[in-house]
């Protein structure tokens, strides 16, 4: 390949600013420097400002057949944004504008690569009664990557994965055709996608595999008057998680509801792996600590769901942390999540499952990460009124000792191969080596539709190759 | 609930705003690049450091980053690329180099970053890296080596002549020949904004203050130490010490913040001169003054204000509310706010070599900042930097808005 006629196409679309294959800006998307994932290569790096320029990028990539990484921030546990088999990322940071906010329908219109703290801002400056769901990830990454990916919000209670709250999307296809999938299809109005086949499905969950998401329309919710945050703690999941499922079923104006262990708290507000009790269970502390977030219309209204939350909760052994917590902190910069063992390194298994399982996921996964002397960081989130929910479990180590990073490697599958028992366990932002799994497990029939449909979408297996589907 | 917010002071390393800090390392100060790897390699490039927390909106913060727009401009790459350096992944290049230059070292990003050990110290490592660089034949910047070499021959930046320094100096000053206060006027106030030194002059007169200009006074070793160039500005801040002590001096009394920041914290910290002068900032004068009934302002100026933090007075060492206060003192002054204020403040572009070096990263960091300014529909910028101050006026067009040091106004309302 010949990086030079390549990178010379590249700047007559976007300029000579915006094009660079020089090692020290290149050397930074070689992989997401979190996760003990293996290392890629950015051979160029491109920064599109328009849907246009995205096409005429994914078309020289299709000449010279080089692979295309589509980017925001290059950060998941699962390193899907990592050039596994070389060539250019496109970084799509300057496409980070917020064209539209309908507040009847309630959606926002971003670009490709508006971030997590551009959508607050925006909303915060223009729209102060309507609020996004938010991941808990950093600030700087991506909205529309977070829910292409299934990533989940602190209003996943309301609706379900961050995928659900897709109401439409601009894709520049492997083909370098742009289409655009839902109610914009037929009008400028983005309000869902339906009554149309939807397409947007040709687009979720394939980790950028099969086209580049240019704009897309996100489902935001109304910010009521009256809201309340509960921290409700018990001793055990076995006591905790029936409560949460009962809540999540009651009707009680939830918009979020999810669960910590004791050591993913310690985590999240910054303690070191090594100084805090591997089993905190054997000092009685509560390792059950999960929050509950409700609002109302009106102060009536409120006061009802709230009483209901508390006696349920009470009912099943829960007691509320004393001071009252706020959890409208969202996108946090939750750093213990990669750095609990002081070496920057973390990965999950992350999974949608029933939540009949989450008891059980938490164990298996705390036995394993116990044998092998880790804490055990669950997690879990309850989502679309209590229908499923995802359930994670983290484990950190240090990126500077290869021996850990190996280590990490190994209970990570381990604990995959051990949940993967329970019902619809299935990996979000799943890694290379967990695609592999679910492509042997997968109904043969629907594998084969998954690679006429990449072979279709990406004819020349330029887009994200090594990860998604059908590859 | 309002939430809890942390505030603590690290060693002169300005207000830290950590939310959720349950354990604070301290770390070395001041140690090569080798020493900082492994707390470098904590960052996983999360771009935190790109925004400010929802306190100012989530608006930019780093005008490098946002001029360079790779990942190498923001601090989440020079971490990384610090990193990569240190454990043989990458090569040091002239490019290298140049993307660590490439920023004011204005330290907005490390306010952002949650990482106890970066929200401290990242500034450590971005100066390490330029030590690094001139180490191996990288750094400074051209145009940056040229002032250094104007500096070691005439004592400033500016290629002006030491001859000239005082030239600002109008004959009604008084000075105390034996006095053990001087005032330390700055290059950038002697040549560039003469205004501040004569009116900070008139203040001191005013208050009857005995004080002196040092007949030598030289560059302090700022623009020389910030572009990387340790020693050399290690060899200016021990002439300047000893002329210090020669001269009697036991308090100095300078109305620039890059001078204060250097005299105060570089000259002892980073070179080990423990000079005991006291030295003290001009607002923090006046503010002391006022606060002693010393010090009145009698006269309205009926303006609305905004202030622009430094980086050399907020950041790096922590100074936000006496320039604030000050101004508030003054009657018919209406101080107003920009969204990203204090330890949020957008770098006005001058500092670390970038306004020599980078001319086109300044001026957008400086546009910003007047943008941002007249959003609030202030009259004035106010600042209590030379720099700040020069830069402001020379981005400023149509008097679209004005600019003034604090030293001015002060002036103008005893």
């Amino acid at each position: 390949m010949n990086n030079n006629e390549i990178v010379s196409e590249l700047e007559n679309i976007v300029g000579e600013q915006f094009v660079s294959d020089k090692p020290e800006e290149t050397f930074l998307y070689h992989y997401d420097f979190i996760t003990a994932e293996p290392e890629g290569k950015c051979d160029i790096v491109i920064m599109p400002k328009t849907a246009e320029e995205v096409q005429e990028i994914v078309k020289i990539a299709n000449k010279f057949k080089i692979p295309l990484v589509p980017w925001v921030s290059g950060i998941n546990f699962g390193s899907t944004a990592t050039p596994l088999k070389g060539g250019i990322v496109v970084d799509l940071r300057r496409l980070n504008r917020v064209l539209e906010v309908n507040e009847d329908d309630m959606y926002a219109l971003i670009e490709g690569g508006t971030t997590w703290a551009g959508l607050q801002a925006y909303l915060g400056k223009n729209h102060p009664n309507l609020m996004a769901g938010v991941t808990f990830s950093p600030p700087g990454t991506g909205v529309v990557a977070s829910c292409l990916c299934y990533g989940m919000f602190n209003l996943g209670m309301l609706g379900g994965t961050g995928a659900e709250f897709i109401n439409g999307l601009e894709v520049v296809l492997g083909s370098g055709d742009l289409v655009r999938v839902g109610s914009c299809s037929l009008s400028d109005y983005w309000y869902g996608r339906q009554p149309l086949p939807d397409l947007a499905g040709l687009f979720i969950g394939w980790e950028g595999s099969t086209g580049i998401v240019t704009k897309a329309a996100i489902k935001l919710w109304p910010k009521l008057p009256f809201r309340k945050d509960f921290v409700l703690m018990g001793n055990t999941f076995d006591m905790g998680i029936p409560v949460l499922l009962k809540l999540s079923k009651a009707g009680l104006g939830i918009c979020d509801i999810f669960v910590f262990s004791y050591n993913w708290i310690q985590a999240a507000i910054g303690a070191y792996e090594k100084k805090v009790p591997l089993n905190p269970l054997k000092d009685n502390l509560p390792v059950f600590i999960s929050g509950v977030t409700t609002q109302a219309y009106t102060e009536k209204q409120h006061e009802a769901q709230c009483e209901a939350i508390e006696t349920i909760s009470k009912e099943g052994g829960l007691t509320e942390a004393p001071q009252g917590i706020s959890l409208d902190i969202l996108p946090y910069q939750a750093w213990g999540a990669w750095n609990f063992s002081r070496g920057g390194g973390g990965e999950w298994i992350g999974s949608y499952c029933s939540t009949r399982e989450i008891i059980k996921y938490y164990k298996l996964a705390r036995e394993t990460a116990l044998k092998h002397g880790h804490t055990s960081q669950f997690y879990s989130r309850l989502l679309f009124g209590g229908h499923y929910c995802v359930s994670r479990f983290n484990i950190n180590f240090n990126k500077n000792d290869p021996e850990e990073i190996e280590s990490a490697r190994i209970i990570l599958k381990e604990i995959h191969e051990e949940v993967s028992s329970l019902d619809g366990v299935v990996m979000y932002k799943a890694p290379k080596w967990a695609h592999e799994v679910y492509e042997e497990k997968i109904y043969p029939a629907t594998y084969e539709l998954m690679k006429k449909i990449k072979n279709l979408l990406d004819p020349n297996k330029v887009m994200n190759p090594g990860h998604g589907w059908g590859d | 609930m309002a939430k809890k917010k942390r505030v603590s002071y690290i060693r002169g390393k300005g207000v830290s705003k950590l939310r959720l800090a349950y354990e604070n390392h301290e770390v070395e100060r001041h140690q090569n690049i080798e020493h900082y790897k492994d707390i470098v390699y904590q960052c996983g490039k999360c771009g935190t450091c790109r925004t400010v927390y929802k306190d100012a909106y989530w608006s930019r913060i780093c005008p490098s980053g946002e001029f360079g727009q790779f990942e190498a401009y923001f601090l989440g790459g020079k971490n990384l690329l610090s990193w990569a350096v240190t454990s043989d992944k990458l090569k040091w290049s002239e490019d290298l180099a140049k993307i660590f230059y490439h920023c004011s070292v204005c330290l907005a990003c490390t306010q952002q970053c949650q990482i106890p050990e970066i929200h401290h110290y990242a500034g450590e490592w971005l100066m390490a890296m330029r030590e690094e660089a001139v180490r191996l034949g990288f750094g400074p910047m051209p145009e940056q080596a040229r002032y250094t070499e104007h500096i070691n021959k005439e004592h400033n930046p500016y290629m002006e002549k030491h001859e000239d320094r005082t030239n600002w100096l109008p004959s009604h000053i008084k000075q105390s020949p034996d006095a053990k206060i001087a005032y330390f006027v700055g290059c950038t106030t002697s040549y560039r904004e003469q205004n501040v030194a004569i009116a900070t002059a008139e203040i001191l007169n005013s208050l009857q203050i005995e004080f002196k200009i040092l007949k030598d006074e030289r560059c302090c070793g700022s623009p020389v130490y910030m572009t990387g160039q340790a020693e050399k500005a290690k060899k200016i801040a021990e002439e300047n010490v000893k002329m210090f002590k020669d001269e009697g001096i036991e308090k100095i009394i300078t109305s620039c913040a890059g001078c204060y920041r250097t005299l105060k914290e570089t000259y002892p910290k980073k070179f080990g001169l423990d000079h005991g002068i006291e030295v003290i900032h001009m607002p923090k004068f006046l503010l002391d003054m006022v606060n002693s009934g010393e010090l009145k302002f009698n006269k309205e100026i009926n303006m609305k204000i905004t202030y622009h933090d430094p980086c050399h007075i907020g950041r790096h060492m922590g100074i936000y509310e006496p320039p604030r206060k000050v101004l508030n003192k003054i009657p018919g002054i209406e101080l107003v706010e920009m969204d990203r204020n204090r330890h949020n403040a957008w770098c006005c572009g001058s500092g670390g070599g970038v306004r020599s070096a980078f001319k086109d990263l300044s001026t957008f960091a400086a546009d910003e900042r007047i943008e941002e300014a007249k959003g609030t529909s202030a009259e004035a910028i106010v600042s209590c930097c030379p720099f700040c101050l020069n830069q402001f006026k020379t981005h400023i067009k149509d008097n679209e808005i004005k600019a003034f040091d604090i030293a001015e106004l002060a002036r103008k309302a005893i």
